[in-house]
């Protein structure tokens, strides 16, 4: 019985599993013996080891001996597959949760729609295709596990693979003038890229930010590597201390970046014109700023104040104690609003971490000076707003006082700034303008809302004088018509 | 105190022989009856208009005309000028008054069939100078030259626009050019200070001795009594005095108005941005606005929109001639057809201005 099952489990096999049984396959001994490069290739394919037929991918009947009957149309044969019916056909597996489980595969099966939705499944310039198919990063006929080192999707091998296409200024041109095509000479100098080199498969490459078949562009809100999304995607290693142990890095940045001022703004406000982990520390060549460079870094967008720091009696101190310059004050990825409270010789003011009355008193006094200016300028601002806002609930005009109202805002942003150049007389030019737009704005106010109540007392008065007259005159009416009315009686006496 | 009066009042007599105008108005009677509050309402019209010409003056002294300097100008008189912001509350809200009664003054006459003959004139002097004061308050609204002015100019204008043969001219006549801009404003000035009010003093001027030559109307019923003796009061002093403390009423009232409910400015025209939703015209043009909404786009071979503003027009001019269809009031007989009339006008113009205030 057990023989008779064999005998007939040999022959059925090959016609259940449908073109996906690789013994016995015609195709592969035809085009073996004509010793070309697909047949040589296939044996090392994972498809090969999966037991799929050239027929698996091509149609055709493989277990014909004829030639001709193998390759028929009849017999489902497709030849060799072009623009995306090639994507198409690995879809018909991939695609297919059945098959793949059938198949004793885990992997997921949504890459084909993933990769019609990427940025890469836009039409080519043909115009029938997309631009790119499964076989432009995972090659054909040789095609192993993204995990297998000869994979060209392996991380050690994607960043080469991405370049074939990403490193072509005349390719790359064709479909967007204005992308860069450097990223890999840039990689190539980040940390990424070094230990990617150096045989590290852990560091990120390409897909590792960019993600894999679902690659968007940069400006798709839906992109990982969009600007709201950066922060987490660099989460993904860095947030990860298991991943990160054998790097002797911190991994709570993404946390205390959520808390940052830049963190809130980008996550909270949606604003992408704040920075986000590449801002400071590069996208493709990225490293972590040197304690030299950081001034440089948040220059880039603070750049006043980075000015006025590097011509500041700061500069030179902070280069000879090697203190990296923004950094000290305000923290690295936690970086906190800047308010007034950083600013003097109180516990919680940056300044009294080196100044205090008795070492450097020179900065302690000047520090408590500015910090006294500047609770000044902001309870002038909330005294002259409260005016303002007294004023425009009573109805009066005040839209002029109003607007000057954001002078006297500016005015604190400004000595805000000032402080970068700890220069005493700098700094009190900026807050007394502050200080005499508040008083400018307050008065203004305080004379609507005195005009307020001058308008119903006026209204007051008016209203009594013309009650008054309109007394006298009806008295006046009632005096002229008893006259007359006495007047025409005496003349009917009479 | 009471000698020094005398004297200069003797001093004045001797002049201009003011003794003969007050005997003149003396032997001037108004009749006495339940429905002689209405007479008030002439003379209460004569005073907003003095207040509207007094405070329009004063305006003028800040005012600017031009895109650039309008809406400022109107802004720096309302907050830098000093008693700038009741002038000019005064002269809108009188502007708003003035219409009002103007309104229940051609509704009482119109009632009490005041317009029968001998007065055909002073009705139709009277008709013009509402219509008149209609086109003040047109022209006076887009001086600010604010945002809300400016759509409302620009959709009034526009239904000018589609009356057969003359609409298009009479809107570029109107606007001073294809659209709404700085000529429109230049030429609104003009009319509002200077062509309107002409034309309005000559036609008031007539009005007036018209009034001061026939006497008040008297009302028909009574008139029939009126050989039982009807009762009567001297217009001076008793009626003017009257009148007088009415005015101190109102103006005591706009003196309300300007303290609490200030005449807003808004937000500078921009011939650029798009309408604000809801644009509405002033109160006294929206029962029309609201009815040219409701009338179909098209009525059979004409244009609901001309439809509607020919219907207007021919409704204004068949109650602007009243005096000459109206026989049986003429007669001397009571018409209620006119009646009817009137109060199916009344409650049309109130019931749609409130729909169009609320929707």
């Amino acid at each position: 019985m057990k023989r008779v099952m064999l005998f007939l489990l040999s022959f059925l096999l090959p016609v259940l599993s449908n073109g996906f049984s690789y013994a016995g396959d015609k195709c592969l001994t035809c085009h073996k013996g004509l010793s070309d490069k697909p047949s040589s290739l296939y044996s090392h394919d994972i498809h090969s080891s999966k037991g799929i037929s050239c027929a698996g991918c091509h149609g055709g009947n493989q277990n014909s001996d004829d030639m001709e009957q193998a390759m028929s149309k009849e017999a489902g044969f497709i030849g060799v597959p072009k623009g995306d019916d090639i994507s198409k056909v690995c879809a018909n597996c991939h695609a297919n949760l059945d098959k793949m489980k059938e198949l004793g595969s885990t992997l997921p099966t949504n890459q084909w729609q993933l990769l019609q939705t990427s940025v890469h499944g836009k039409s080519s310039l043909a115009g029938s295709e997309h631009i790119v198919q499964c076989i432009t990063c995972h090659s054909v006929h040789n095609i192993v596990s993204v995990k297998n080192p000869a994979s060209p999707v392996y991380p050690l091998n994607a960043v080469k693979t991405c370049t074939k296409c990403h490193a072509d200024p005349a390719y790359m041109r064709t479909y967007n003038p204005s992308i860069p095509v450097d990223q890999f000479e840039k990689y190539k100098t980040s940390v990424h890229g070094m230990r990617n080199s150096k045989g590290d498969p852990k560091t990120a490459e390409c897909a590792s930010c960019h993600g894999g078949h679902d690659i968007r562009s940069a400006n798709d809100v839906k992109s990982s590597v969009y600007a709201v999304n950066i922060p987490s995607t660099c989460s993904h290693c860095h947030s990860n201390a298991e991943y990160m142990k054998e790097y002797n890095i911190p991994t709570d940045q993404f946390e205390k970046f959520s808390k940052s001022v830049h963190g809130i703004t980008l996550f909270q406000k949606r604003d992408v014109a704040a920075p986000a982990c590449n801002d400071c520390h590069g996208n493709h060549g990225a490293t972590p700023p040197g304690v030299e460079s950081i001034s440089k870094v948040c220059g880039t967008c603070h750049a006043l104040n980075a000015e006025l720091f590097s011509s500041s009696p700061h500069k030179k101190v902070f280069d000879e104690k090697k203190l990296p310059e923004c950094e000290t004050c305000h923290s690295n990825h936690e970086i906190i609003a800047a308010t007034e409270k950083l600013l003097g010789a109180t516990p919680g003011a940056v300044c009294s971490r080196c100044h205090s009355e008795n070492q450097n008193p020179k900065g302690y006094v000047i520090a408590k000076a500015m910090r006294h200016l500047t609770d000044s300028l902001e309870s002038s601002e909330n005294y002259a707003g409260a005016l303002v806002t007294d004023a425009e609930q009573k109805g009066m005009e005040i839209s002029e006082a109003k607007f000057k109202l954001r002078d006297i805002h500016q005015a604190r942003l400004q000595t805000r700034t000032m402080v970068h150049s700890f220069n005493n007389e700098k700094f009190n030019e900026a807050a007394v303008k502050g200080l005499s737009t508040a008083s400018f704005v307050a008065g203004e106010a305080q004379h609507a809302i005195d005009e307020y109540y001058f308008r119903r007392w006026g209204l007051g008065i008016a209203t009594l004088i013309i009650s008054i007259v309109g007394i006298a005159l009806y008295l006046t009416i009632r005096k002229i018509e008893i006259k007359q009315q006495n007047k025409n009686n005496g003349i009917k006496e009479n | 105190m009471k000698s020094a009066w005398n004297k200069f009042y003797s001093w004045l007599d001797e002049r201009v022989q003011l003794q003969n105008l007050i005997q003149f108005m003396g032997k001037k009677y108004v009749p006495v009856h339940s429905h002689s509050i209405w007479y008030y309402f002439g003379g209460v019209s004569l005073f907003l208009f003095i207040i509207q010409v007094v405070t329009g003056i004063l305006l003028l002294l800040y005012y600017k005309s031009g895109e650039e300097f309008a809406f400022e100008s109107i802004h720096y008189i309302m907050s830098k000028v000093n008693f700038g912001w009741l002038i000019r509350s005064i002269h809108s809200w009188t502007a708003n008054l003035f219409i009002l009664t103007a309104m229940i003054h051609m509704f009482s006459v119109f009632f009490e069939k005041a317009y029968r003959k001998p007065r055909e004139m002073t009705w139709i002097t009277g008709m013009l100078m509402f219509f008149l004061a209609l086109g003040f308050g047109f022209s006076g609204y887009l001086l600010p030259w604010n945002e809300l002015a400016f759509f409302a100019t620009k959709v009034g204008t526009d239904i000018a626009g589609v009356i057969p043969i003359i609409g298009k001219p009479l809107m570029i006549f109107l606007r001073g050019s294809e659209e709404v801009n700085g000529a429109t404003l230049s030429r609104f000035f003009g009319f509002h200070v200077a062509v309107l009010p002409g034309i309005f003093t000559v036609v008031l001027g007539i009005h007036l001795v018209l009034v001061q030559r026939q006497g008040m109307s008297e009302p028909l019923g009574l008139e029939a009594n009126s050989k039982s003796g009807l009762k009567t009061m001297p217009f001076f002093p008793n009626f003017l005095l009257r009148d007088l403390l009415f005015w101190l009423v109102v103006l005591n009232l706009l003196a309300i108005l300007a303290v609490f409910f200030p005449w807003e400015l808004g937000k500078k025209a921009d011939p650029f941005a798009s309408a604000p939703a809801g644009i509405k015209p002033e109160w006294y043009f929206l029962f029309m606005f609201q009815t040219l909404k409701y009338i179909p786009a098209r009525l059979l071979v004409i244009d609901g929109e001309v439809f509607g503003i020919l219907l207007f027009s021919f409704a204004g001019l068949l109650w602007m001639l009243v005096p000459f269809w109206d026989k049986k009031s003429n007669r001397g007989e009571q018409n209620r057809f006119i009646n009817y009339i009137g109060l199916f006008a009344v409650l049309y113009i109130i019931f749609f201005t409130i729909i169009g205030w609320l929707l």
